[in-house]
């Protein structure tokens, strides 16, 4: 942590300390917020950390506790904490280099060597072949691609419906994912910068957890407006758990927490 | 009674496809803004054999109908096994391929688990350990240490395996029996 916080402070990057008690918790329709008095945990710092951005922040990062229910695992915790950053001026593929050089010096602080990451696309991944629903793209995922993604990989490209928070270009989202140690490490886009697009997908996120039974997340209105004064700008979201996992070799989450 | 994914424990025993299961390895896992999933490692109770499977959260697996109960083995009679329950004395008849090459463990008295499903025994269990008197074996060779430090012996239940060139016949061993019959010391 202090490795990481130091490398990001010397690169000009502001450290913020976003409400954990919000009331617009998540996009993700798969994202199961935990409630907490009048609103709920947040899932991530992504939204208050956006507003920080549009009021014109340009390098921000929180180190934070997250919260999503219904994950539990060996690599899943209900409380886990994050490292959030954003670059302005960037795209997706300028986070790379930031974040292989936090992941050298967090490497180098517990006395391993700094791990050399191949990239690959989700189409290279599913040799041409995306499935295009989910269903069979989730499945096929699990059951075939996650267990081979033992080296240290970036992901990049996923399926525009895929795109969470992200900008399309084309068929797909520019958006990428950090596996170290066989470990989903992390996950970035280049940021979404259209207020209404966001508020369509809102919608769309809504009306899915309508089919799976679920409540909608509530729609943040305060994030709507901040993104529409987004500079062009890249974030990423490192589980830190996972990351002290991935370079200890420790086989469960519940060894690198303090316990419960 | 059915399982959901979330209940899934190692040992619990399921159905799948008129197969009887035990699951002895499984994992949640949710890829990046994904749907959840857990994964599987399952055991044919029939056959021993391991199968992956990866289940959506909220999938259900139906309780497989198997019961393991407590036996003793009686006696063998062309080629059927009789079992006697420790706790109800029922007795029953179990045919020689369902033990396999486990049979030549068998001696009266030994206690064993036997796994029924829909109420037809499937598998026996045997104790870890056994033991045994060597009923047979070749005498030790003088001055022959460097090459055969093992020779072949016959127990007085029926198995067959290598032992330490000091093992008389007479002395009482103790067998390991996972895998195939395997000499563990001399008791």
């Amino acid at each position: 942590m202090r490795a990481l916080r130091e490398a990001l402070w010397e690169q000009g990057f502001i450290e913020l300390e976003p409400p954990l008690l919000v009331h617009g918790p998540a996009l993700e329709a798969n994202l199961e917020p935990v409630r907490a008095g009048d609103g709920y945990l947040h899932t991530s710092p992504e939204f208050a950390l956006k507003r920080a951005l549009a009021a014109g922040l340009p390098r921000i990062f929180a180190i934070v506790p997250c919260f999503r229910g219904e994950e539990h695992g060996a690599h899943h915790g209900a409380e886990f904490t994050m490292l959030e950053l954003y670059l302005s001026n960037a795209n997706y593929l300028d986070l790379i280099d930031v974040v292989e050089g936090l992941v050298g010096r967090a490497a180098s602080a517990v006395g391993v060597a700094p791990p050399s990451f191949q990239r690959v696309t989700v189409a290279q991944l599913f040799a041409g072949e995306v499935p295009a629903n989910d269903d069979d793209f989730y499945r096929h995922w699990v059951e075939r691609i996650d267990p081979a993604l033992v080296a240290p990989t970036w992901v990049l490209d996923y399926p525009s419906r895929q795109a969470a928070l992200a900008e399309i270009r084309g068929p797909v989202a520019e958006r990428l994912e950090l596996y170290l140690g066989g470990l989903e490490l992390g996950n970035g886009f280049s940021e979404l910068g259209d207020g209404e697009e966001l508020r369509a997908r809102f919608a769309e996120s809504a009306a899915q957890r309508v089919r799976m039974g679920r409540e909608p997340h509530p729609v943040d209105e305060g994030v709507i407006e901040a993104t529409s004064r987004l500079p062009r700008c890249a974030g990423i979201a490192i589980g830190m758990d996972r990351l002290v996992m991935a370079l200890t070799g420790a086989g469960d989450i519940g060894d690198v927490r303090v316990p419960r | 009674m059915a399982y959901e994914t979330s209940e899934f424990r190692n040992g619990l025993k399921v159905e799948i496809e008129g197969n009887p299961y035990s699951i002895v390895y499984f994992q949640f896992v949710k890829p990046g803004k994904g749907t959840a999933f857990t994964r599987t490692k399952l055991k044919n109770l029939l056959t021993g054999a391991v199968i992956e499977r990866t289940y959506r959260t909220g999938e259900i697996l139906a309780e497989a109908d198997v019961e393991e109960q407590p036996m003793q083995f009686l006696y063998e009679q062309q080629g059927t096994y009789t079992f006697m329950n420790t706790e109800s004395y029922e007795q029953v008849e179990i045919p020689g391929k369902v033990l396999g090459d486990d049979r030549v463990f068998l001696m009266e008295n030994l206690e064993v688990s036997v796994l029924f499903y829909k109420g037809r025994a499937v598998n026996v269990t045997l104790p870890n350990f056994i033991e045994s008197k060597v009923a047979w074996t070749e005498p030790a060779v003088k001055g022959n240490t460097s090459n055969n430090i093992t020779k072949a012996a016959k127990l007085e239940c029926g198995a067959e395996l290598q032992v330490p060139i000091f093992i008389k016949e007479g002395d009482l061993l103790k067998v390991d029996t996972r895998e195939g019959g395997a000499y563990v010391s001399r008791l």
